[in-house]
């Protein structure tokens, strides 16, 4: 186990042992899932199994990321003194990792228990081996839901209004909203909406529904909406 | 001579696969397209490619590839203008770029690096065409002897040198390729009927699309990464005169500029290496042999040869495998195989045995672009570098909107939206970690062609040896244990040489309150009685007179 932080200096170490925790995490689950989520038929080649590709792939998954998060460069956090000092907590501390160890064995097998008794190890790594920077960097993470939530906004409302319009308003309020408010680039953010639509939409004839307030346009328009915007 | 009329004859009958108005119209907006693409920092020829696959096939193959291949080709001129101006890769192969061409701008020689590097990609992108196209035949007797086994080794060749290539990132790249493996295992499994990983969900039976993941993880991800930082203040040179110079200075050196193709051409075939090896060693090359190494990194003429010349050879090249095998060495590759599968045209021996015009028609549309590319550069570069103004912020709203034609024009599904958004988050994250997405993408596709080679080459094998007892299943088997081999002693290299500098350096203590505790018991203790002690020493004793 390495402990020197400043192993890796061509990369940058915020976020890395949340990024691989969690990564190992999801994989662990996948494979504790392979028995219920793949299938083992009886007379059938090894390799030709259906089980087989999805167990090089999680196996390799859990493989590698566990190789990977043992040889990141981290630092142990520093625990409070009374932790640090006091023999007994320390004591207290491995007994009930192994009591739960033994007792998940117990109840659910030992194959059955492993994978959670992996995730506890994990977790218990992980937070020892936090760093506020991690902590920082996760904030960064979230903070991304927002265009991905403006994304999946302008989806959702493209089948409803339509694509020319939807477009023109997504790329003038996106545009508004990261800060560019002179007119120079609303008015870029609008033509650049327009050409798109007419080049994938009008020219390219690019497979995307009219939409629903289409409908009641008047007749000709309608279609000529429908087909070309 | 029968080579030569045979070639003639080849080249007469495919150039009438291209002699159509569509195929025409596809050179002029990849090539124009693609210079434009790699001239702005930040959306380079994956982001763009991947906007455009689904609009590419409602094309004919040829016409949807071409664009394709447009704007892989002419990328890489244009990444080379805002690394050469303004210290900043257009596309990431341009970075070796930057380390002799913005040097040589700051010393006022900003157009001569330009067209220095112009004329050096068209020489790369030429000498890798011709190439090709005199080995077509010879690849064409080859392909046939790749049988199950043979492509499967080949693919797994490709995956392994893929995950070996990232170098200090080779374990979190071998995760992610299978990871990649595993997203391919996803759905109904066609040999078996079973459903594998579904979680019971419908819309996970049929799998998850390759082009939905491509979209997020490169799409996406970078519109997220531009909308997320900072505009970038940009100060351009202004040019004045001709490009034409940099034909003869790249006259003077064909040594460099032959052997940087030829890296390219090589590199360029093997799956999983592509531009960067062939740069590292055409570069490394050129320095070693020059007169002035020292010179490399700060303006060397020598050194941007090497570097242009090799990223430019490798495009053509990285189509053997691709055409020749169906099997993909990068990402952009991998991309292009989905428009051959959407079509129908199943890459692989077959092709180059029955539709040997398509591929030389390939090779022909390749080397028309290269000289348009240079046609139009040589005349708009002025005009041209303005684009790297466009501020990054609006850049990310341009790559959202158009990632929208992308995802939703495939399925008209809301579903493949959300999943391209979940793997735009995760494409973030790796990015803002620097952690490598291609594994993924390569695991996807060289996980689905092992399977089914895999497959139908265990049912005709009896003992182990059995799979390795063809040449080629051999070489390609000793090529793997040659990778394996070396990764395994580079990897215990680099640990002596880490434990050695551990040894050599001992690191004074960086927390500063250790440093104050210590000084503070040091005061309260040692410090008193040393100066006591001195004190003692040098002070007159006492006597009974005082």
């Amino acid at each position: 186990m390495s402990d020197e932080i400043t192993e890796h200096p061509d990369r940058p170490q915020r976020g890395q042992v949340l990024f691989a925790a969690l990564f190992l995490i999801c994989a662990t689950l996948l494979l504790a899932a392979i028995e219920d989520q793949t299938k083992w038929l009886k007379g059938k080649d090894f390799f030709a199994q259906p089980r087989f590709w999805p167990g090089i792939g999680v196996g390799g998954m859990v493989l590698f990321t566990a190789l990977h998060f043992w040889h990141l460069p981290r630092k142990q956090r520093r625990l409070p003194r009374w932790m640090r000092e006091a023999d007994w907590f320390q004591w207290a501390e491995s007994l009930s990792w192994a009591v739960l160890a033994i007792g998940l064995s117990l109840w659910l097998g030992p194959i059955g228990a492993a994978p959670i008794v992996f995730l506890v190890a994990v977790i218990r790594v992980t937070w020892l081996y936090q760093h506020w920077t991690d902590r920082r960097e996760a904030k960064i993470w979230a903070s991304v839901f927002e265009w991905a939530g403006w994304f999946l906004a302008y989806v959702i409302l493209v089948p409803l209004i339509g694509y020319l319009p939807v477009t023109i308003a997504f790329s003038l309020i996106l545009t508004w909203r990261v800060g560019y408010r002179s007119r120079l680039m609303m008015w870029s953010a609008g033509v650049f909406a327009v050409l798109v639509v007419l080049i994938f939409k009008s020219f390219l004839q690019v497979k995307i529904p009219g939409a629903a307030i289409y409908e009641y346009l008047p007749g000709a328009l309608r279609s000529f909406f429908i087909l070309n915007f | 001579m029968d080579l030569i009329y045979d070639f003639l004859a080849q080249v007469q009958a495919s150039s009438s696969v291209l002699a159509r108005w569509d195929v025409v119209l596809a050179l002029l907006v990849g090539s124009v397209g693609g210079v434009l693409i790699g001239a702005i920092p930040g959306v380079g020829p994956a982001v763009a490619i991947a906007i455009l696959l689904p609009a590419t096939f409602s094309m004919d193959p040829i016409v949807g590839l071409t664009v394709l291949l447009g704007i892989y080709g002419s990328s890489m001129y244009g990444g080379s203008i805002p690394a050469i101006l303004i210290n900043t890769p257009g596309t990431a192969v341009n970075a070796l770029t930057t380390y002799d061409g913005y040097p040589m701008t700051t010393r006022g020689e900003a157009r001569r690096a330009l067209s220095l590097a112009y004329s050096s990609s068209f020489f790369g992108g030429i000498f890798s065409v011709v190439c090709l196209i005199f080995f077509a035949p010879i690849l064409a007797k080859i392909a046939p002897m790749f049988g199950s086994r043979e492509i499967f080794l080949a693919a797994l060749l490709g995956i392994i040198l893929v995950v070996t290539a990232h170098r200090k990132h080779t374990l979190i790249a071998a995760a992610m390729a299978c990871f990649g493996i595993w997203l391919n295992t996803i759905g109904l499994h066609s040999a078996s009927f079973s459903k594998r990983y579904t979680f019971d969900q419908s819309w996970l039976s049929g799998g998850v699309n390759l082009i939905v993941v491509v979209l997020g993880l490169f799409a996406l991800s970078q519109a997220f990464t531009l909308l997320h930082g900072d505009d970038e203040k940009v100060r351009l040179t202004k040019l004045k005169g001709s490009f034409f110079q940099g034909f003869r200075e790249l006259a003077r050196h064909p040594r460099i500029a032959g052997i940087s193709a030829t890296f390219g051409v090589v590199m360029g075939m093997i799956p999983g290496v592509g531009e960067f090896t062939a740069q590292f060693m055409s570069y490394t090359y050129a320095q070693k042999s020059s007169k002035r190494p020292e010179d490399f990194g700060h303006g060397s003429s020598e050194g941007l040869i090497a570097a242009e010349t090799a990223n430019n050879a490798v495009p053509g090249a990285a189509m053997v495998p691709l055409l020749a095998l169906g099997i993909p060495g990068e990402a952009l590759t991998a991309m292009m195989l989905s428009v051959f599968y959407v079509h129908n045209v199943i890459p692989g021996p077959q092709l180059f045995q029955n539709d040997m015009d398509f591929v030389v028609a390939l090779y022909l549309a390749l080397l028309i672009l290269n000289v348009l590319v240079v046609a139009f550069l040589l005349v708009a570069t002025n005009q041209l570098i303005k684009v790297v103004k466009i501020p990054n912020r609006f850049l990310g709203v341009c790559i959202l909107v158009l990632s929208f034609v992308g995802v939703y024009s495939l399925r008209n599904s809301l579903t493949d939206c959300i999943i391209a958004a979940a793997f735009g988050i995760f494409g973030f994250i790796m990015k803002r970690m620097q952690l490598p997405v291609v594994p993924i993408v390569l695991g996807m596709v060289l996980g689905g062609i092992m399977e089914v080679k895999l497959r139908s080459a265990m049912a005709r094998v009896k003992t182990p040896l059995d799979f390795i007892d063809r040449p080629i299943a051999a070489i390609l088997f000793g090529m793997i244990v040659l990778v394996l081999l070396l990764h395994f002693r580079r990897v215990w290299l680099d640990y002596k040489e880490r434990k050695t500098d551990e040894w050599q350096i001992s690191h004074a203590s960086t927390s500063f309150p250790a440093i104050l505790s210590r000084r503070r018991n040091y005061i309260l203790t040692e410090r008193g009685k040393k100066l006591r002690a001195k004190r003692k020493t040098f002070s007159r004793r006492l006597t009974d007179k005082d």
